[in-house]
């Protein structure tokens, strides 16, 4: 995370992390994870799943921050966050730097 | 042959039925599978439809009340009624009833009050809610009945295809409704405060986490919590109407999620709005313009199950008093001869006590005689001065019919009761009248017996001319015979009211003596 200005409490806060799970094959494609996803770590995958219907595919896991969004607004029960446990921000940004490469 | 008290497993064993095997129910792939029926998934409701995120909330609000609150799930029933809503008893792994249309709420009412430490949750569409079940809703709410309503309105009847309902906006359009709807709709918050419940709220299904919290609280809340959910339909209302950018090829397949996206503009936030105010307002072509949103309504009230409990209570100690009375009663000897059936016809008009005169015989011979007894009685709708009769049915045998065949004693008390019941007495029978006050025809019937008395007059030279009935108890019981006179007696005594229990007294005994005189001249 990069800011303009270094917050206070930065060294307290710890940042948290999902690891994102998606049920390929109960998918129907109606995109509301990948809409509404905050982070903008979801976008509609190119292949079909049996049904037919283009799952989502997640571009950027290191941003996800476990809000659980999708799995709320996921109306067929495909896909889930589980929890990645948390980091110091640097650390977030060194995991995001070097996924990255 | 299935027995009764068998398991209901053995029963259907026995009648052939073998459960599904259940080891490859689709379960363990989600958080969300040990509370939903794997094996149904996936559901029948469409691509971009809300109402599997309606269900995602409420699961999640279940599990968080079961992680935070204790809650055991085998305490929960979910109950539903008809149409795509209607699905979700069927999709979760909980108690559930998926009732008959409209149903739901009096199906979670008798739930809820057999088994007051359920949580009974009610998960239905508009259509069930306030369309098909319009007045249980409102009932249960005027109760403030501790159940959870949770209605996901799609503004129009999915499951059918679409048809305008009773929340469809005014000027939106619907396949019944092609040139808009002219009809105006319900605002439902504002329904159901209106109606009584102590808690409402209405989210749409895009803000679900705060969806989720309301949930919480009003599965929590004691007493009648109403949220309604907006939910697009993404197949039947999005194709007609402008939120789903209707037919355009480009959104074809994706009418939910532009209604997801219509909804994130148009949610208004504004908890503790006056519902009056909360409705969905829609512009001149029937678009959505603004949808408030909030929890407008929580207020703790005694609910129905408290009330109840309170009043039974109350009356329980009411109960006690009477029962001792009924106890305190003298015990008599029970009559040992052979009473064949006696029918007894009273009439007269309202105000002289022949409903009181039908129910004193019949309490005498039920009660002090152990006889078995039908009393039925039938009045003008006037108080006081209609025609009243009531008839008792007595005897040692076991009525079968509780109407009278053919009286074969009558008490008449009025010139209209004499016209009226006179030709349904046997021949040979008994006719006792008030000769101060009825006037036998000339074409009087010549085979049967007739006997008079002044009952008016002689209760009123006793002092209280409203014991005319019982001066007529005492003359039948003389002449019938079919009751004893103590437990007539008995009957007059703690029938009247305490005040005038020596004149009635008096009453009777000059009755009865009037009654032998009569009979020993015959």
């Amino acid at each position: 995370m990069t800011y303009w200005r270094q917050p206070l409490d930065r060294d307290r806060v710890q940042v948290p992390r999902g690891i994102v799970h998606i049920i390929e094959e109960r998918c129907k494609g109606c995109g509301f994870c990948v809409e509404f996803c905050p982070q903008r770590v979801l976008v509609m995958s190119k292949h079909t799943n049996p049904k037919g219907y283009h799952p989502p595919e997640l571009i950027d896991d290191s941003h996800c921050v476990n809000c659980g969004l999708c799995a709320l607004l996921c109306p067929d029960f495909a896909i889930y966050v589980e929890n990645g446990g948390t980091y110091p921000p640097d650390e977030v940004d060194t995991i995001r730097r070097t996924e990255a490469k | 042959m299935p027995e009764k008290g068998m398991r209901r497993s053995e029963r259907l064993h026995m009648m052939g039925y073998e459960p599904p095997d259940r080891s490859d129910w689709v379960t363990g792939l989600h958080p969300m599978d040990d509370l939903l029926r794997g094996e149904r998934l996936p559901h029948i409701w469409c691509q971009g439809c809300g109402l599997g995120t309606a269900l995602t909330t409420f699961i999640a609000a279940l599990q968080w009340l079961e992680r935070e609150r204790g809650w055991d799930m085998d305490k929960v029933a979910v109950v539903s009624g008809i149409g795509c809503t209607g699905r979700i008893a069927g999709y979760v792994r909980l108690d559930s009833f998926h009732t008959t249309h409209g149903r739901a709420i009096p199906f979670a009412t008798g739930l809820k009050l057999a088994n007051p430490e359920m949580k009974v949750i009610v998960i239905s569409g508009d259509g069930d809610m306030a369309g098909i079940g319009g007045n249980h809703l409102i009932h249960a709410a005027r109760r403030n009945l501790d159940i959870t309503v949770i209605c996901v309105n799609n503004f129009n009847y999915g499951m059918t295809g679409g048809q305008a309902g009773p929340t469809t906006p005014h000027e939106a359009r619907a396949v019944t409704a092609q040139y808009g709807n002219f009809e105006y709709p319900f605002n439902l918050p504002y329904l159901a405060a209106a109606s009584g419940a102590s808690f409402v709220a209405r989210w749409t299904v895009l803000h679900a986490r705060r969806l989720e919290w309301t949930l919480r609280e009003a599965m929590e809340h004691p007493g009648f919590s109403f949220v309604e959910v907006i939910a697009p339909c993404s197949t039947a209302y999005a194709r007609w109407n402008p939120e789903g950018r209707g037919m355009d090829p480009e959104h074809l397949r994706r009418r939910g999620l532009e209604v997801m996206k219509y909804y994130k503009a148009a949610g208004r936030i504004t908890h503790d709005t006056h519902p009056k105010d909360a409705g969905v307002k829609v512009d001149e072509k029937g678009l959505i313009t603004e949808i408030v949103e909030g929890k407008f309504l929580q207020e703790v009230r005694p609910d129905l199950q408290e009330a109840l409990d309170h009043l039974a209570a109350r009356a329980d100690k009411w109960w006690q008093v009477e029962k001792k009375a009924l106890d305190d009663r003298p015990h008599l000897p029970k009559s040992s001869s052979h009473v064949p059936r006696t029918e007894v016809q009273l009439g007269g008009f309202g105000g002289q006590g022949i409903i009181s005169a039908g129910k004193i015989i019949g309490q005498a011979a039920a009660i002090y005689d152990g006889l078995e007894v039908c009393f039925t009685q039938s009045y003008g709708p006037e108080a006081r001065g209609g025609a009243a009769g009531s008839q008792v049915v007595l005897g040692s045998d076991p009525i079968h019919h509780p109407h009278l065949i053919q009286p074969s004693t009558m008490i008449i008390m009025s010139q209209g009761a004499y016209a009226k019941y006179l030709s349904f007495l046997a021949p040979n029978g008994v006719l006792l009248i008030d000769d101060g006050l009825v006037e036998l025809a000339e074409d009087h019937r010549q085979d049967i017996t007739t006997y008079g008395l002044p009952a008016t007059r002689i209760a009123e030279k006793l002092g209280n001319n409203r014991a005319a009935n019982t001066v007529m108890l005492g003359f039948w019981t003389a002449i019938a015979g079919a009751v004893s006179q103590d437990a007539m007696r008995q009957s007059v005594a703690e029938s009247v009211p305490p005040k005038t229990i020596d004149v009635n007294m008096k009453a009777f005994d000059e009755g009865y003596r009037k009654g032998i005189e009569v009979l020993d001249r015959s």
